[in-house]
Parts: structure tokens; sequence; C-alpha cells
């Protein structure tokens, strides 16, 4: 098993040269597909901590049968095919789409633009950060936010002093996975936002592109990807260890 | 004065009281499970009555009855839990001045750190606190925010033999003066001696006796309270 994965990594690293990874890395394509994809992850990641923070909190103090649709809704994306997901925002969003009608007349166009791109990383990563924080946020200790109340906090004191500050952990894990996933989306944006150098084309559409015509961005931007993968794994193994290096030095102080 | 008279039903168990706890501490005892942690969380808001009334220096804090409910956080009554519930990620004075934000509530807290010796302690993180440590901060929080009824449950409980003597004596100092309405809820015939109020006794969600400490101590009103009574010698 170990030797599947391990092959056609070994093979992406091998095969390429360090001058190869450099001319790679400055091929225009790479570079503007890098810019690109840090902008559009840096969106989506953003909108899914504002609009999935409030939903997972909503989620985890109201259990029922409310809350276990909304949970299923939300893992929905996880499991169904990315290109499933991509057909689906087409529907909704494209211009004989479901609110087609409704988005033309304010003047907004979405699919093929930077714009879809943002919105398919939204509907496919979120769900991982939605999943975590839910998590974390059942795990607090009741009688904090009672104690918390007893003094006089209202919601959004209980929220802001104490269930954010102590769920720190479990939210930068669910956010570093949801970032992640969003990175690597491809099936989804291809389908709702196209393969458009500059405008829509993130690096796992870039690497498809470059296939076609000269292999070495596509190594280049390969490796880089697999790094970053990487570092996100690192991060969250020592995530852990670093909360409690941390907490013992503030305790130490 | 505190006065309570409600019933609710949580997990099967049904609660059934009917009190008045004056200014002052009063002992509420009795066996495990018959309620007394309940009866303080039903007080603070944080379990569901099913109906009744709960009023506090004549203003109604609940009544089912006229759909009245206010809301925990504007009721100020300070509730210290068995393990203190201490913001962890917050140092002592954080955690003291949470109930009284602003300048004003800074000053109070640094008044409340100095009386109670905790001012060395001040930036420290409750993970870097003792046991008896730790109790005097959640005394000390619940204090600073100048509540109109105190909830302790089981404050000695968690504690060291040797601390717990400590804080005993502090605590017996300290509530008398408050002259607020202060339940003490307890295992130990000797927090009830040295609290000196009246001592309530509660057995399986209904109050079975409520008066002053030497009727209790002379005639323990049943086979629980006779054996707390006979173990006011011994253990700490």
């Amino acid at each position: 098993m170990l030797a599947v994965v391990a092959i056609p990594l070994f093979a992406l690293v091998v095969s390429t040269s360090p001058a190869d990874l450099v001319d790679g890395l400055r091929h225009p394509v790479a570079l503007s597909a890098l810019r690109l994809s840090l902008f559009t992850t840096t969106t989506s990641l953003a909108l899914t901590l504002l609009l999935g923070t409030p939903l997972a909190w909503w989620m985890a103090r109201h259990p029922g049968p409310a809350e276990r649709a909304a949970a299923t809704l939300v893992q929905l994306p996880i499991v169904i095919p990315p290109a499933v997901s991509g057909l689906a925002l087409l529907l909704a969003f494209g211009w004989r789409g479901l609110l087609g009608p409704v988005l033309d007349r304010a003047g907004w166009v979405l699919p093929f633009t930077t714009a879809a791109v943002v919105l398919a990383q939204l509907f496919v990563s979120a769900p991982f950060y939605i999943q975590s924080a839910v998590a974390t946020f059942r795990r607090l200790d009741e009688d904090l936010l009672w104690a918390a109340r007893s003094l006089g906090a209202g919601p959004a004191r209980r929220f802001f002093r104490v269930a954010l500050p102590l769920s720190r952990p479990g939210l930068v894990t669910g956010a570093a996975l949801s970032w992640a996933r969003a990175l690597g989306e491809f099936g989804a944006t291809l389908m709702f936002a196209g393969n458009v150098p500059g405008r829509t084309q993130t690096l796992p559409l870039a690497i498809y592109g470059a296939m076609e015509m000269d292999l070495r961005p596509a190594k280049a931007l390969s490796i880089l990807l697999v790094v970053v993968a990487l570092a996100v794994l690192l991060l969250l193994g020592r995530g852990t260890e670093v909360d409690v290096e941390l907490e013992a030095v503030r305790a130490r102080a | 004065m505190l006065e309570l008279e409600f019933d609710l039903v949580r997990d099967g168990f049904t609660l059934d009281v009917q009190l008045a706890f004056a200014r002052g501490p009063t002992a509420l005892v009795g066996p495990n499970g018959s309620g007394k942690s309940t009866v303080l969380r039903a007080i603070l808001g944080a379990v569901p009555v099913r109906r009744g009334r709960i009023v506090l220096d004549g203003q109604t804090l609940l009544d089912t009855d006229r759909g009245i409910s206010i809301p925990t956080e504007e009721r100020r009554v300070a509730w210290v839990p068995q393990e203190y519930a201490l913001f962890p990620h917050l140092t002592v004075l954080e955690n003291v001045t949470f109930g009284v934000p602003g300048p004003a509530g800074r000053a109070r807290a640094g008044a409340v750190i100095d009386q109670l010796g905790l001012a060395p302690l001040r930036s420290r993180r409750p993970g870097a606190l003792s046991g008896g440590e730790r109790q005097k901060v959640a005394l000390a929080r619940a204090l600073a925010a100048e509540p109109r009824a105190l909830l302790l449950d089981e404050p000695l409980a968690a504690l060291d033999a040797d601390v717990r003597e400590a804080t005993r004596g502090l605590l017996a100092d300290t509530l008398p003066r408050l002259a607020i309405p202060t339940v003490v809820v307890t295992h130990e015939m000797r927090d009830v001696v040295a609290l000196g109020g009246p001592v309530v006794l509660l057995e399986g969600g209904r109050v079975r006796s409520s008066g002053a400490l030497d009727v209790f101590r002379a005639s323990p009103p049943s086979e629980f309270a006779r054996s707390l009574v006979a173990r006011t010698i011994g253990r700490g």
C-alpha cells in the first residue's frame, strides 16, 4: 500500500531536475495560476470562516431535527463527485440556471469569472471547516458558558471572549483542511468557472492545461502543491503541540 | 431574601422545593443525587423549571404562571461550580474582571484580589494555580461582580485536606459579611458548622428540613442527617 502512494510521488520528484523546477515555476502560466490560487483560496477561506462559524455555532448549540438536516446538507459536498458539484453550481447560478435571471437583472455574471472559482471552492471546501468547528464547539465545557452568563456576559461576549478563544485549535485545524481542499479544487471549478488563464485558471487547472504543451510547469506546480500539502499536514500534526507549548509558556509568564 | 417554589424534572428525577434563603450563608446538605446542584442551577437559570417562582429581594426572576423568566446574565446571581469553571485562557486578573468590565470594574476587581491575597497571582492562568488558589480566584470573580445572591457548589470538595481547612476559614470569614443570600452546597458537617447559618436538608428532590444549625445538630431530622452530624469529628 505504501508503495502505491510513494512510487507516484517519487516519480514526480525524480523526473524534475532543479533547473526544470525553477523554469517551470517561472513560467508565466505558473505565476499567474499561483497568484490566482492564492487570491481565490484566501477569499474562499475568509468567506468560509465568516459564514461557516455562525452556522457551526448554531449547529453545535441547537441539536435537533433542523440541525441534523443542516449537518447532512453541509456534508454532502464532501461526498458528491466534484463534477456533480460543478454541474449543480452551473444549474443554480448559470445564465440559464435557477437564479440566472435574478443575477442577470442585478448585472452579475458568475460563470467563467474569478467569482465562480471562489464560489466553487466555497461549496466544496467549507464543509471541512464546518464539521471541524461543530465538533470543537460541542467539546466546550458548558459550565464555562454558564459561569460567563452568571457574570453578566451576553451572547456576543460569551462567544468572542470564551467560546472562540477556547475553540481556536479545532478551528485552525478545520480552516487548514478546508483551505487545502480549496487549493486542490479542480472538477467543480473546471465545470463552473472554466479554464481561463489569469481569470479562472488556478494551480490544478494550470497543471491540467500545461500537460498538453509543456510538462515542465505542470511538474513544477505539482511539486509545489505536494510541498504545500506536506506543510499543511505538518502544521496540523504540530497544531496541538504548539498550543500545549503556548499554554505552558503563558502559564510560566 | 431568595425565595423559591418550583418543580422540575431532569433525567427522570423530580425536584420539588419550597425554600427561603435569608441574607448570609445557608448550608444546603443532602445525600448524593438529592438535587442540591440542580437547585443551584435552577436559581441560576441553567435548568428549565416546569412550574414555579423564584424571587430575589422582591424581584421576580422566574414565574412560569406569568411567563416571566429573567435571563441568567441579568439575574446577578453568581455561581461557583465544583470545578470552579475558571476561564483557562484568561489570567487571574482577566478572570476576576470578566464580570465587571471598564475602569470602575477593574478597581473593584483589584480590591477583591487584594482582599483575598491574590495579588501575586494576578497575571497567572488557572492552569498554573493550586486547587486552593483556584477556589479563591473563583470566589473573587464571583464577588467582584457584586452579585445579589451567591451560589457555591461544594466549594471545598476538590481541595486537599490542609488547604481545605484554610479555605473553610476564609469562607466562614467572608460569606457572612456579604449580607446577600448565599447558598453553600456541602457534604461536610465541618463546613456547616463553620458557616454557622441555617441548614437546609434535601432528600430525594424534596426539602426534608430547613432551620437553625443548633436545631439540626440537636435533633437530626433523618438518618442521613444523623450520620452527617456524627461525622463532625474525624475527617477534615
